[in-house]
């Protein structure tokens, strides 16, 4: 019935090692405090550079080293990021549309 | 896995008779069997409300039904048609029929699954029935707010729960497909060997599962912002209701191809068997799927030209909604040219193929006009509009579909319908469908706006043969389901292959064992073998 | 059932295959997961581009603290079910299991602190259309952040209950010995879940807490 041969593997990337996902974790919760001081300073516009920018790191720290897309297929890394750039989509063309909107008068 | 020795019942039809052995199947051919059951009376139900529309219309007086009745109508024609008639059709139907066939893979990935969006398709259905039942909704297929969450007295949030429901029907669905084309392709089904069907159900997967979920949530925020009375689509409260509209278009643009990309995929299928040659351009056909898919999703915006975009955004949804004509011209071109110098049968399947290429390439053209920022103030709102999309989803995708299901009748049903009722069928189809909707592109440049159950008695005569029209092609609409019932139990028996065609279905069994395939296939070469 | 008999389900060749397909299937779902949720972001990012000073000010009305430590439950509690994971595929039981019960246990932490926060936004008046008491300029733009917050944080506590009730299911079923080196994928897709879970707040937490406050 099976024209392919059967594989057997331990199924999965192996996993990371100990020590990797507590640094991991160490990483998340300093880049916690560094968004919460940073959010107290004043930097005007660059309070949400930094905000967004350090949730970014999070994510992207979350989803190789804990959610394994460093280790595991190809396949998921893009699968992954097609989520994130059809977001970037959506958000990029709705800006567009709400940052350059001009009050139309009426002609009369 | 090691071979079961036991006697296989002989087709998936005989594996049992009973309605639980329906019910409970996990068997793609039964669930797809199941849905063409649902999507076939969801179909004529929605064809119902069509029939009231064009009866109001046929005198400008609205003497048969009030305004009110009146935008249920055409609500509910919307609502039943786009979301239980046209966007499962050929995804759900003949795509869970024929997909794993086509691969040569025994089933989906996750048959359970495919049981369970099913049932979540006639849970959604009932809400929408019940919506129907207490008295109907009136806000339009889109939901517009603030008048579907502030104002309209209709039932909503039924209807709104509805369709969230079978959202997540298509969401699974599609899931299930990327999975099964990624994991289970027989060996040697590689990615350039696949039939364009197959490439299609692949890119109406990636939409289904990218654009829907952005329709759930959107729904939610309808049904949140009714129950509580707060506002981030009503401009009293400071909300924005253009907002609503970027979601609710971020999702329902793609659902466009999800209705047509399947029926580009079903008729590449259609006229390389009808004409027996190869698909001219393989691999632009495929580029052009999976481009139409993508730039699918960033002209969403040319739904709100006079909506109180800005402007360039507006030129910017406008230039790309220009840009996706061009794979559309691609694969017509690609299909054009298959024809030419082939070996042309023009038996039914070949029909509604030759039939959709040109109603897809005048409603086609017609977006065009639409995708124009200027000329579309004009248009926008009239029934130009409405002729435009019919001419794509009914012209387009209800000929495909209907061509497939004559194609594919004996595969799924192991009988033989008759031809000449077919070709009858097929031609009456589309006479009335242009009588019907040619008169509307007319209509609309007269400047007769939709969604109002009385006119101007100028347009009387156009809205008279449009609903003569409708009638022919109700008419033509009722045939396949007379001559194909009749041929369950009359037709002549089909062999494994009647049609001589080549794909990995047709060499299985007609109707196929319930596993697919005795001994998986091994895949040598690329799709349409045919002599040239 | 033990992890050593668990069949192969038939449309599939061998565990491998099953085992890409079930990974494949999750991550499709997360990306749905991620326009979901998506939808409430790309609405803020657009609300405050309108609203600027009326989101920072009631951004401020949040309790930055308890949001932080929130973040840090979440954030730990990742850390625990990805070590959870790997204790199964290094062939443990015990450990795996009680990961998973902090896993848990972080998660309702997280439930009942926001729990907290609802109650004091309640009694400041700062839910729209059930008790808002806020007046002036900046009233309007205000309800929307929250309007927003109440979204947002409502479909991410329902996804972390969901999460919480299937880390119980999968502690029981790594207590009785359902996953070993070989097969693991249930457990390895509810992991994959949280993670996603904890992503979205990731997000949530700057745009949330963190507008204006040094204004
Ligand atoms: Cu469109």
């Amino acid at each position: 019935m099976n024209a392919r041969p059967q594989r057997t593997h331990k199924s999965g990337p192996r996993p990371p090692s100990l020590g990797s996902n507590l640094w991991t974790l160490l990483a998340l919760l300093v880049l916690l405090g560094l968004s919460a001081g940073s959010a107290l300073l004043r930097l005007g516009p660059f309070n949400t550079v930094a905000n967004l920018g350090i949730a970014v790191i999070k994510a992207l720290l979350v989803l190789t080293i804990f959610m394994r897309l460093k280790t595991d297929n190809a396949l998921l890394r893009i699968v992954a990021s097609v989520g994130f750039a059809w977001l970037a989509v959506m958000i990029a063309l709705g800006l567009a549309d709400v940052l350059t909107r001009t009050p139309l008068l009426p002609p009369w | 896995m090691s071979t079961v020795e036991l006697p296989l019942p002989r087709s998936y039809l005989e594996e049992g008779f009973g309605l639980r052995s329906w019910l409970l199947t996990h068997d793609h051919k039964r669930i797809g069997v199941l849905y063409g059951l649902g999507i076939t009376f969801f179909f004529f139900l929605g064809g119902l409300a069509a029939a009231l529309i064009r009866w109001e219309l046929v005198t400008p007086a609205g003497d048969l039904l009030s305004a009110e009745t009146y935008n249920k109508a055409f609500t509910f024609h919307g609502v039943v048609m786009v979301w239980f008639f046209l966007i499962p059709s050929i995804p759900s139907t003949l795509g869970n029929f024929l997909l794993p066939l086509m691969i040569g893979a025994r089933d989906v990935a996750f048959p359970r699954l495919n049981l369970f969006s099913w049932y979540l398709y006639m849970v959604g259905g009932i809400f929408t029935l019940a919506c129907l039942l207490l008295g109907g909704v009136d806000t339009g297929w889109t939901f517009y707010t603030p008048f579907s969450t502030m104002f309209s007295n209709s039932h909503v949030l039924m209807a709104v729960v509805g369709v969230f429901i079978v959202g997540f029907s298509s969401i699974f669905t599609g899931l299930n497909f990327i999975v099964t084309i990624h994991t289970l392709r027989a060996p040697g089904m590689t990615w350039m060997r696949l039939p364009l069907f197959v490439w299609a159900m692949y890119a109406v997967a990636l939409v289904m599962v990218l654009a829907t979920p952005v329709l759930a949530m959107t729904l939610s925020l309808i049904g949140l912002e009714r129950l509580f009375g707060v506002g981030i689509f009503d401009p009293a409260l400071g909300g924005d209701p253009v907002l609503f509209q970027h979601f609710f278009w971020f999702y329902s643009h793609p659902a466009v191809y999800i209705m047509i990309l399947p029926a580009m995929g079903l008729v590449s299928e259609l006229i390389t068997h009808g004409a027996r040659r190869r698909i001219f351009g393989y691999k632009f056909m495929v580029y052009a799927i999976i481009g139409i898919a993508v730039v699918g999703f960033l002209v969403w915006g040319h739904h709100m030209f006079v909506a109180g975009q800005s402007m360039y955004a507006s030129i910017v949804f406008s230039i790309l909604s220009f840009i996706i004509a061009v794979p559309s011209a691609i694969k017509v071109f690609n299909w054009t040219a298959t024809l030419y110098k082939g070996d042309i049968s023009f038996d039914a399947p070949m029909l509604y193929a030759l039939g959709f290429v040109g109603l897809f390439m005048l409603g086609g053209l017609t977006g065009l006009f639409l995708a124009a920022t200027a000329l579309d103030v004009n248009l926008t709102d009239t029934y130009f509009v409405v002729a435009h999309f019919h001419y794509i989803m009914v012209g387009g995708a209800v000929m495909a579909y209907l061509g497939g299901i004559h194609y594919w009748w004996p595969k799924i049903t192991g009988r033989m319908y008759s031809e000449a009722w077919a070709r009858f069928a097929a031609i009456l189809m589309f006479f009335g469908f242009n009588l019907t909707f040619f008169p509307q592109y007319i209509l609309g440049v007269e400047g007769m706006p939709r969604r109002y159950h009385e006119y101007l008695p100028q347009f009387q005569v156009w809205n008279v043969l449009s609903s003569a029209g409708a009638t022919i092609l109700g008419v033509a609409y009722l045939l396949p389901l007379l001559y194909l019932a009749w041929s369950l139990r009359h037709g002549a028996r089909a062999g494994p292959n009647p049609w001589d065609a080549t794909g990995l279905e047709w060499q299985t069994a007609s109707p196929p064992p319930p596993h697919n395939f005795d001994v998986t296939p091994t895949v040598t070469e690329g799709p349409y073998a045919y002599r040239r | 059932m033990n992890a050593r008999t668990h069949p192969v389900p038939e449309q599939f060749d061998d565990p491998v295959q099953q085992r890409e397909a079930a990974t494949l299937g999750m991550w499709a779902f997360l990306a749905t997961e991620i326009l979901f949720f998506g939808v409430l972001f790309a609405g803020y990012t657009l609300c405050r581009v309108r609203f600027p000073e009326a989101f920072a000010e009631a951004s401020r009305h949040t309790d930055m603290l308890l949001g932080t430590i929130e973040t840090a439950v979440l954030l730990t509690s990742s850390c625990a079910v990805a070590l959870s994971v790997r204790e199964v595929q290094l062939g443990g039981r015990r450990l795996a299991t009680a990961l998973l019960g902090v896993t848990a246990l972080l998660g309702i932490s997280f439930l009942v602190m926001h729990g907290f926060e609802y109650y004091a936004e309640y009694q400041e008046g700062l839910i729209p259309s059930i008790h808002y008491t806020q007046q002036g300029v900046y009233a309007h733009g205000m309800a929307i952040f929250y309007c927003l917050y109440y979204f947002i944080t409502g479909f991410h506590s329902i996804h972390v209950t969901i999460g919480v009730v299937l880390m119980g299911v999968m502690g029981w079923r790594t207590w009785h010995g359902a996953f070993d080196q070989d097969y693991h994928t249930p457990l390895e897709l509810t992991a994959l879940y949280w993670h996603l879970v904890d992503i979205v707040w990731i997000f949530v937490y700057p745009v949330i807490y963190l507008v204006g406050r040094a204004g």
